[in-house]
């Protein structure tokens, strides 16, 4: 059987790796295999299929929300965005900062300048309803080629988006404002495509600005209020936005992301005591917090939202300050956590780094990266890269020569000297690892690797064997079945038999073969 | 940035300084009352809030320590942009902590000009006997500059409060200044708004020197 040679498939081809269309970037499994430009170009028509779902999604919350609010409402609010009717969207002439003169609440007075009202007419032309019509017609031709994707996406904006509206509902009169805002905003972001990163940042966060400004006086200045909102507003634009904007192929955040990727590896050689960093890792409960520090920090890659990334730092950080404190038994400073959590980015190597940083840079609520807490391990982490990347012999205690022979992996720090071999046994037996251990932890957890890779393997056979087994066990018992049932069939050949005679009194019977049906009998005497 | 229109102020401080002058013992005894405890609960010290009211308005102070040592000085313009106010420490007893404070104000009035309250810091007053900075001097010196001058003991609790609420009044007074000057309008100018990023060039530095220190 072919599954023998199968199984052996756990080693990963370096091309394996590669992007399947041979453009010499990485793949991602997340991209079918190949990396975001390719990904990029093979599926634009199901992002373009993705847009218009939205917006059919947009529309249909905006009905709910019509039906929910038209018994507390007035038919004026309708008629606005009703009024234009512009047919086709205007990317390429549409202001940049259009969506800045958003439609205001009809609390608020109108402190705007004349310059801003002029804006306002022109912008809502691209806003009006018609504009939403424009994509459908490409949708006809549009072809879909990966719907599992697409729908598992759009299932959970659909969820963010019932999230959202739910959350505004408390709201009552602004809610409704807010979620036509921002649904007018993604919209207008639809026709952005083209703008580069820096742009579509500023258009993000202009309207955040914006956003926030109004609330701010809705709310009459409690910042709680605005910031609770505003977070729920940035979860829900991010989540729509996040494919288009996220590693967009206008920058060279990719090229970065793998610059960084293959710096933090060449690092390997990089030891904990180097860096100066007071975690001591023998402690169990500290090596403990170590792993779910990498865990955290790894794990912001799989987020969508801005403030998700930042949650995840921020999870990083505090276990990485347990871990300072059990070691140290004081509170953890600057001093000690920037180490430690350059430690932990060049362990955990989380994917993406650049992409991500850059992303949350551009499109977070700037006020939670400015003052707040996850603004500073964000800073934190900022450092960390910047760090990684000029890092030299001198910023670890080490000579050039020292840190090229490093580098070049001529030697490990790990052993005074770079000459002579490995005390490396080979037959790789329980013994010898042992005592490399003494030599070498490193060795050591490569042997302890090895063994359970060994014993994996025997199990997968073991395994493999029993399935094989079951499976002929099956089959024999399928064919046991079958001989069963042939045997019993030979033995009783199935006669047609006529049907059994019917009882006496049917009323049916049929009288001619009876015999006569008893008369009294007289007998005289 | 200082957020919130009027009504309340977010203030990020950025505390910088040579190793061992007493940064951390300073928040920790600012925002915890805590020094050298040995039964500090705090987690940590790299990133400590505190809530004031000053004059009726709410105040939202973020301290931010940075790490100090000499391979990550290269770092600080990363740590520093965007905060209202910088706690230049030095310690009384090391002159050299006093020098690497004058190279620290260079620079932050190179890259951050005069949006930036300056505090300068002498700390541990309370081993005076060893002192090696002369008080005259250092306080000639952050007059020169544009920056106020404390001396506090994170031992004794001394000077400490005076420090940061004496600081938070000049970074108000520089926000609502701000606030005029963009003709009351609640938003931040586009350049300023902008988060942490990472960029290798200098930014354009700033017009050096002046008094900031507004009246
Ligand atoms: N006598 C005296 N000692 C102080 C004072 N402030 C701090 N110390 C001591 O100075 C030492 C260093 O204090 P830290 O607060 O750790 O200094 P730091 O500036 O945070 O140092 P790094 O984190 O290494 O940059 C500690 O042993 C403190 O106990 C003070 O006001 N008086
Ligand atoms: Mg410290």
């Amino acid at each position: 059987m072919s599954q023998r040679t199968e199984r052996r498939g756990i080693h990963v081809d370096q091309s394996e790796l590669l992007c399947k269309k041979g453009c010499g970037y990485y793949g991602n499994a997340a991209w079918q295999g190949l990396c975001s430009k390719c990904w990029r170009e093979e599926y634009q028509r199901a992002r373009q299929k993705q847009i218009q779902e939205d917006w059919a999604l947009a529309e249909k919350l905006q009905r709910e929300e019509e039906v929910a609010y038209a018994s507390s409402q007035g038919p004026q609010s309708q008629s606005q965005s009703q009024s234009q009717s512009q047919p086709q969207p205007l990317a390429q002439s549409t202001p940049p900062h259009g969506h800045a003169s958003l439609a205001p609440f009809s609390k608020f007075e109108e402190k705007k300048t004349n310059e801003k009202m002029r804006k306002v007419t022109t912008v809502k032309k691209f806003f009006s309803p018609s504009t939403r019509m424009a994509p459908k017609k490409e949708s006809q031709e549009g072809k879909t080629p990966s719907p599992s994707i697409s729908r598992q996406t759009s299932m959970e904006t659909d969820r963010v988006s019932k999230d959202f509206l739910e959350f505004l509902k408390n709201l009552q009169r602004p809610g409704r404002e807010i979620h036509k805002q921002c649904r007018a905003f993604i919209e207008s972001m639809a026709n952005k495509k083209d703008l580069g990163a820096d742009e579509l940042s500023e258009c993000v966060q202009d309207f955040y600005q914006n956003l926030s400004d109004r609330l701010m006086s809705h709310f009459k200045g409690s910042s709680e209020s605005v910031e609770r909102v505003m977070d729920q507003v940035e979860k829900y634009i991010m989540t729509r936005l996040y494919k288009s904007v996220f590693c967009p192929e206008t920058t060279d955040d990719e090229k970065k992301d793998l610059a960084t990727q293959h710096r933090i590896r060449a690092l390997h050689w990089v030891t904990i005591e180097m860096l100066c960093v007071s975690m001591d890792e023998e402690i169990p409960e500290v090596s403990d917090n170590v792993v779910k520090a990498i865990t955290d920090v790894i794990e912001m890659d799989s987020k969508r939202v801005p403030r998700d990334k930042l949650a995840c730092i921020t999870q990083c950080s505090k276990h990485i300050f347990t871990a300072i404190k059990i070691t140290k038994n004081e509170p953890a400073s600057a001093d000690d956590f920037l180490p430690a959590l350059i430690y932990i980015v060049l362990k955990a190597n989380p994917p993406r780094l650049q992409s991500n940083i850059q992303y949350i840079t551009r499109f977070c609520n700037p006020s939670r990266l400015m003052t707040g807490e996850d603004g500073y391990y964000f800073t934190n982490l900022c450092c960390a890269v910047a760090f990684i990347e000029k890092l030299d012999g001198q910023s670890l205690n080490l000579s050039t020569e020292e840190f090229e022979r490093y580098m070049s992996g001529q030697a490990s720090p790990r052993r005074p000297t770079d000459d002579g071999s490995w005390p490396l046994e080979v037959d790789g037996s329980a013994s010898s690892s042992t005592t490399t251990a003494a030599v070498n932890p490193v060795l050591a957890q490569l042997h302890h690797n090895l063994e359970l890779l060994s014993s994996l393997n025997i199990r997968q056979d073991r395994l493999a064997e029993a399935a094989q087994g079951l499976q002929a066990e099956l089959a024999s018992w399928e064919e046991g079945v079958q001989r069963e049932v042939q045997d019993i069939l030979e033995r009783y050949p199935l006669e047609i038999r006529p049907p059994p005679e019917s009882a006496i009194d049917t009323e049916n019977a049929e009288s001619d073969r009876l015999p006569p049906p008893l008369t009294p009998q007289v007998f005289a005497g | 940035m200082a957020a919130g229109g009027s009504r309340s102020f977010s203030f990020k401080v950025v505390l910088l300084g040579e190793g061992c002058v007493g940064k951390t013992s300073l928040v920790l005894r600012y925002c915890e009352n805590k020094f050298n405890d040995k039964h500090i609960t705090t987690l940590q010290a790299s990133f400590l809030t505190k809530k004031l009211n000053i004059t009726g308005k709410r105040v939202n102070l973020a301290i931010w320590d940075t790490a100090g040592q000499e391979r990550f000085h290269a770092l600080g313009p990363i740590y520093y942009r965007d905060s209202n106010g910088a706690v230049l420490v030095y310690d009384v007893t090391d002159e050299d902590s006093f020098l690497k404070v004058k190279n620290w104000v260079k620079e932050l009035r190179k890259m951050l000009g005069n949006d930036i309250c300056l505090c300068i810091v002498g700390n541990k007053i309370d081993l005076d006997k060893d002192r090696h900075v002369a008080v005259d001097e250092a306080e000639r010196y952050a007059e020169s500059v544009g920056a106020r001058h404390y001396h506090t003991s994170a031992k004794l609790n001394k000077g400490i409060e005076e420090l940061f609420l004496d600081l938070c009044k000049r970074m108000m007074e520089t926000a609502q200044a701000d606030e005029r000057l963009k003709g009351g309008g609640a938003g931040q100018s586009v350049a300023s708004r902008r988060g942490v990023q990472i960029v290798d060039d200098e930014p354009q530095a700033a017009a050096a020197g002046g008094c900031c220190s507004s009246g």
